[in-house]
C-alpha cells in the first residue's frame, strides 16, 4: 500500500496498536507490520516522530523503562487517547462502509 | 545507498540535522538508536553479514534530514530562532535576486552585441535631448554618430554596468551565507529547524520571479509591438527571459518538496 494511502491514517494505527498494550518503538512498527500482514511497511523513521506528535497533543504518554540490558521508551494510551480512538475508529468504519457500498457496484 | 552506514555515524548526522531543547533531542537519539540497534540485531539473528544489517537498518529507518525535519515539526521552536530561519531564508533568496540581475545584464549584453544597442535600451520616439546633455553622451562615447547613438550606447552601459554591479552584490551576499551555512555545520547546528514550511524559499522565489518575468515580459511585448524592436524592448526582455528561467528552477524545486512529502505517511 503507498504512503499516500495511509496519510491521514497513521495516528488511528498507532493508537490502535497501543491499545492492546504499552509498546516502545520499534514493538510498535512491528506490529504495524505484523497485523497489516507486510502491507504498511512504512519508512520506520516516520513512526517515532508520530508517536511523539500523539504525546504532544495528549493521546498518548511514554516513559523509559528498562529491559533486557537496554532502556527503552514505552508509549502508552492516555484517557484521551482511548477517547480519540473510539471516536477515530467509528469515523472509519463509517468511511470504509460507505466507500464499500459505492465501489461494490463497480464493474 | 549513500549517506551514513553506521548507526553511530547516522546519530552524529542525525545530530547535526536536530534542532530543538537538550532534553528532546537527547531522547530522539536515545530513541532512534534503541530502534537502529534492535533492528540490527534482529536481521545478525536472521543471518545477515553484521555491517549489512546496520547499513539495512539505516537505510529502512529514513536518511537523517527527513527524520529530522518530521521531528522538528514536534518540537517547540523559539522565537528567535523562527526569526533567525527566516532571515537566512530571505538572504539566500535576496543573494540568488540579485545575481539573476546580474546575469540579466549578461543576457542584455548579448543582446546589444546580436541586436544592437538600440534594441536595448532605444529611446522612444519623440525623446529629445538638451545640447549640454548630448555632450555628456558624447563624452562617454565619442565614436558615436548622432546625440541619439551616444544616449543610446550610454544607456546601454548604464542598464549592463548596474545591473552587473547587481550580481556581484549577488556574489558577495551569496558567499556570506555559503559561509554562514558552513559555519553552522561546523558548529552542529541544522540548516532548517522547520520553523518555516518546507519549500518556503522555493515558492517565495516562484511567486516573484514568476510575477516580475510575467510583467517584464509584458512591458517587452508591449514596446516591441507599439514602437518597434529599436526602443528599448531588450532591457525588458533580457530581464523576463532569466525572471521566468529562474520561476521555473523554483518551481522544480516547489514540486519536489511537494513530491517528498506526499512519499511520507502521516
Amino acid at each position: 500500500m503507498s504512503h499516500e494511502q495511509l496519510k491521514g491514517h497513521l495516528d488511528l494505527l498507532l493508537l490502535s496498536v497501543l491499545a492492546g498494550q504499552p509498546q516502545h518503538g520499534y514493538a510498535v512498527i512491528n506490529a504495524l507490520r505484523d497485523r497489516s500482514q507486510g502491507r504498511f511497511d512504512l519508512p520506520e523513521g516516520t513512526i517515532y516522530p508520530a508517536l511523539h506528535r500523539l504525546e504532544a497533543r495528549g493521546l498518548v504518554q511514554s516513559r523509559w523503562a528498562e529491559g533486557a540490558g537496554r532502556r527503552r521508551r514505552i508509549y502508552q494510551l492516555t484517557g484521551a487517547g482511548a477517547a480519540a480512538l473510539a471516536e477515530r475508529r467509528q469515523q472509519w468504519t463509517t468511511f470504509a462502509a460507505g466507500v464499500e457500498a459505492v465501489v461494490r457496484w463497480a464493474v | 545507498m549513500t549517506g551514513p552506514r553506521t548507526i553511530d555515524g547516522y546519530l552524529d548526522q542525525l545530530l547535526v540535522e536536530l534542532y530543538g531543547r537538550a532534553r528532546d533531542v537527547r531522547r530522539i537519539l536515545a530513541e532512534v538508536e534503541d530502534h537502529l540497534r534492535d533492528a540490527t540485531d534482529e536481521a545478525i539473528a536472521a543471518g545477515m553479514d553484521p555491517s549489512q544489517a546496520e547499513a539495512a537498518a539505516i537505510e529502512r529507518f529514513g536518511s537523517p534530514r527527513v527524520v529530522a525535519r518530521r521531528f522538528g515539526a514536534t518540537l517547540p521552536v523559539p522565537g528567535p530562532a523562527v526569526l533567525g530561519e527566516l532571515v537566512r531564508s530571505l538572504a539566500g533568496l535576496a543573494a540568488i535576486g540579485l545575481l539573476a540581475i546580474g546575469l540579466s545584464g549578461v543576457v542584455a549584453m548579448g543582446m546589444r552585441a546580436t541586436l544592437g544597442a538600440s534594441f536595448v535600451a532605444g529611446d522612444l520616439p519623440g525623446v529629445t535631448y538638451t545640447r549640454e546633455r548630448c555632450a555628456d553622451f558624447f563624452e562617454y562615447h565619442p565614436e558615436a554618430g548622432s546625440c541619439a547613438a551616444a544616449a543610446t550606447a550610454h544607456h546601454a552601459d548604464e542598464v549592463e554596468s548596474y545591473r552587473l554591479a547587481a550580481g556581484v552584490l549577488g556574489t558577495l551576499l551569496g558567499v556570506a551565507w555559503l559561509w554562514d551555512r558552513r559555519r553552522r555545520r561546523t558548529r552542529g547546528k541544522p540548516d532548517r529547524i522547520g520553523a518555516l514550511p518546507e519549500g518556503f524559499a522555493a515558492t517565495c522565489g516562484l511567486a516573484l520571479f514568476g510575477a516580475a518575468g510575467a510583467l517584464l515580459a509584458l512591458q517587452s511585448i508591449g514596446l516591441m509591438l507599439g514602437t518597434g524592436a529599436s526602443h528599448g524592448a531588450g532591457q525588458w526582455l533580457s530581464g523576463a527571459v532569466v525572471s521566468l528561467a529562474m520561476a521555473v528552477a523554483c518551481g522544480g524545486l516547489v514540486l519536489r518538496t511537494i513530491r517528498t512529502r506526499a512519499a511520507l505517511p502521516g
